[in-house]
């Protein structure tokens, strides 16, 4: 469990996760939630004051260039050379991750042609916007082939065509079979891509799938539940369950807080049977992911 | 190519290009090549203008106390004399250029959001060190040893019809040159690389090495000059000195120059 601080103030505590090979993670979170501090982690690039983590295969602290060898990293500012062409950062670049120059010049012009910077190569990247630094930024972050990719907020100033083209590239890594984290705020950007998610707030609050997270797994979620009569004061008491939270409601129609709604909600619909309740309706109410991380973050507050 | 090399070749296309750094660059070397010649063909000129004067008098006097000048004429003897003397502008050269250019190598990369990427890559915190001193320093030495040498084709060029010999280069200019001004210059880098690691931004650092190590360098510089002009064993002792302190910064550098310290301290 990786824990590190900051002049004893902690930045993450007691990190514990596994994310498969080949699959795509989100990491969300407020600002100074740990999002920064746990890639800086596992990129070797400072030493926990607790635990251990393997990444791509190696453990950290053992090798941690040839860990970087492997990753790659898009940090949440993208910052060049503004005196250096486009062309010039990438194989400065490209050098540093020892890149050899047959591989490296047809892979840039492929990767440029991409991200529909090939005709600005050899402009200043002084004169290019936030957007085009964002993409020279992404290929930065992956021309070395990466087993694992840290992006930290990838279309972060980008207009919707570049989001777009971003999020494509994103798909077209993870195709790849390639590991890929991304720290964002962006909600919506973690829906549509993440296998897992995982929100935190120096802790890790949850980390789930995201079909888990929805329906409710590890957390308990409202189960809302229509009866053709309001129920008795024995029944009540006998739906006071294990993982039964709450019950709220009344004239027949109640909201149940469950824990684990997929494996307990025919629990409880066989137990307001037995107690001969006359069940009309069950709907287990499906969160999004705004709903999901507010509750965690508000609930869960280990930032606070 | 070597990671440290990168750096070097990095930083010099760069230069090329700063507006604001360049001049700096281009300064300082056409004095370090006109001061020894105005003083080889003008030295007899300029001891006439008042033999009175206690300066003029004090040159002359170790000039004549000077074994080594014993077997030439005056006139000569006080041309070398002079030559001799200005080989502490050739310390200054790497001193003040390289400091500069130090100042600005980690603190630059942190303001322009490089330092990460950089760090996020597989080179060692050592050759990232190393680069930087190289970038820093390779410039500044050759412009001063560029200008050394042109200088001394100049003053041989202009003074062998008059002392039908060759005035440059001769041991303490060689030494000063080639061995201290070098010595120094990576003593200042050394020190500055340090600072800028410490420092968040480029004016801070600026001012810091402009305050503090630009001066204390100085000092010695005008210690070492008064050196190269009196005897091979205290130009040893100079020299000794500098590489001691040379190995002390590089110790110091190599013990707190790791991503996590400069990650860290970034304000």
């Amino acid at each position: 469990m990786l824990s590190r601080s900051f002049d004893g103030v902690p930045a993450v505590e007691a990190l514990s996760f596994e994310i498969p090979e080949g699959s795509l993670f989100t990491l969300l979170g407020p600002n100074g939630a740990g999002k920064t501090t746990t890639v800086r982690l596992l990129l070797g690039l400072i030493a926990p004051d607790s635990g251990t983590a393997r990444v791509a295969g190696y453990q950290l602290g053992q090798s941690n260039n040839g860990l970087r060898g492997v990753c790659g990293l898009l940090t949440e500012t993208p910052g060049f050379y503004d005196r250096m062409t486009a062309w010039e950062n990438l194989v400065f670049f490209s050098q540093l991750y020892r890149i050899p120059e047959t591989i490296r010049e047809p892979r840039l012009r492929e990767q440029l042609r991409a991200m529909n910077l090939w005709e600005r190569r050899n402009d200043l990247v002084g004169t290019f916007s936030k957007g085009m630094k964002q993409k020279l930024a992404i290929i930065r972050a992956v021309f070395h082939e990466p087993k694992v990719i840290f992006l930290d907020e990838p279309t972060a100033g980008l207009d919707p065509e570049a989001s777009l083209m971003v999020r494509e590239m994103i798909s077209k890594l993870k195709g790849e079979g390639r590991t890929i984290v991304v720290c964002t705020h962006n909600l919506d950007e973690a829906q549509r891509l993440a296998d897992i998610v995982g929100i935190i707030n120096r802790r890790l609050l949850v980390c789930d799938t995201l079909t888990n997270l929805r329906s409710g797994a590890g957390i308990t979620t409202p189960v809302e539940i229509e009866l053709r009569a309001p129920l008795l004061d024995d029944q009540l008491t006998a739906m006071k369950l294990s993982f039964v939270k709450s019950i709220a409601g009344k004239d027949g129609k109640y909201v149940f807080e469950v824990e684990n709604p997929a494996i307990n909600t025919p629990h409880l619909v066989r137990a307001l049977v037995d107690s001969e309740a006359q069940v009309y309706a069950v709907r287990p109410r499906t969160r999004d992911l705004e709903t999901i991380y507010l509750e965690c973050v508000n609930k869960g507050g280990a930032g606070k | 190519m070597n990671a440290s090399l990168l750096f070097l070749r990095k930083e010099l296309r760069e230069l090329r290009k700063n507006k604001f750094v360049l001049p700096v660059y281009l300064v300082l070397p056409p004095i370090a090549v006109i001061l020894p010649v105005v003083f080889a063909v003008f030295s007899t000129q300029i001891v006439a203008i008042d033999q009175n004067d206690p300066a003029i008098l004090a040159i002359l006097r170790i000039v004549k106390n000077t074994p080594e000048f014993a077997h030439m004429g005056t006139d000569e003897a006080i041309t070398r004399f002079f030559l001799r003397s200005l080989v502490s502008f050739y310390l200054i050269m790497p001193v003040g250029l390289s400091s500069i250019s130090a100042a600005f190598s980690v603190v630059a990369e942190k303001q322009q959001r490089t330092l990460e990427p950089i760090l996020a890559t597989p080179i060692t915190d050592l050759e990232f060190l190393i680069g930087k001193l190289l970038a820093s320093l390779v410039p500044s030495i050759i412009l001063t040893w560029a200008a050394a040498i042109l200088a001394a084709v100049i003053v041989n060029w202009l003074t062998w019809g008059r002392y039908e010999t060759a005035l440059l280069p001769e041991r303490f200019w060689f030494i000063g040159v080639f061995v201290l001004a070098p010595l120094m210059g990576t003593a200042s880098v050394l020190a500055a690389i340090r600072l800028s690691a410490k420092m968040s931004d480029p004016q801070t650092a600026n001012q810091f090495t402009g305050l503090v190590i630009v001066p204390v360098f100085m000092i010695l510089i005008g210690v070492f000059g008064k050196v190269l002009t009196i005897s091979m064993s205290a130009v040893a002792i100079a020299c000794a000195v500098v590489l001691l302190l040379v190995l002390f910064l590089l110790r110091l550098n190599l013990k707190n120059f790791q991503r996590e310290e400069i990650l860290t301290r970034w304000k």
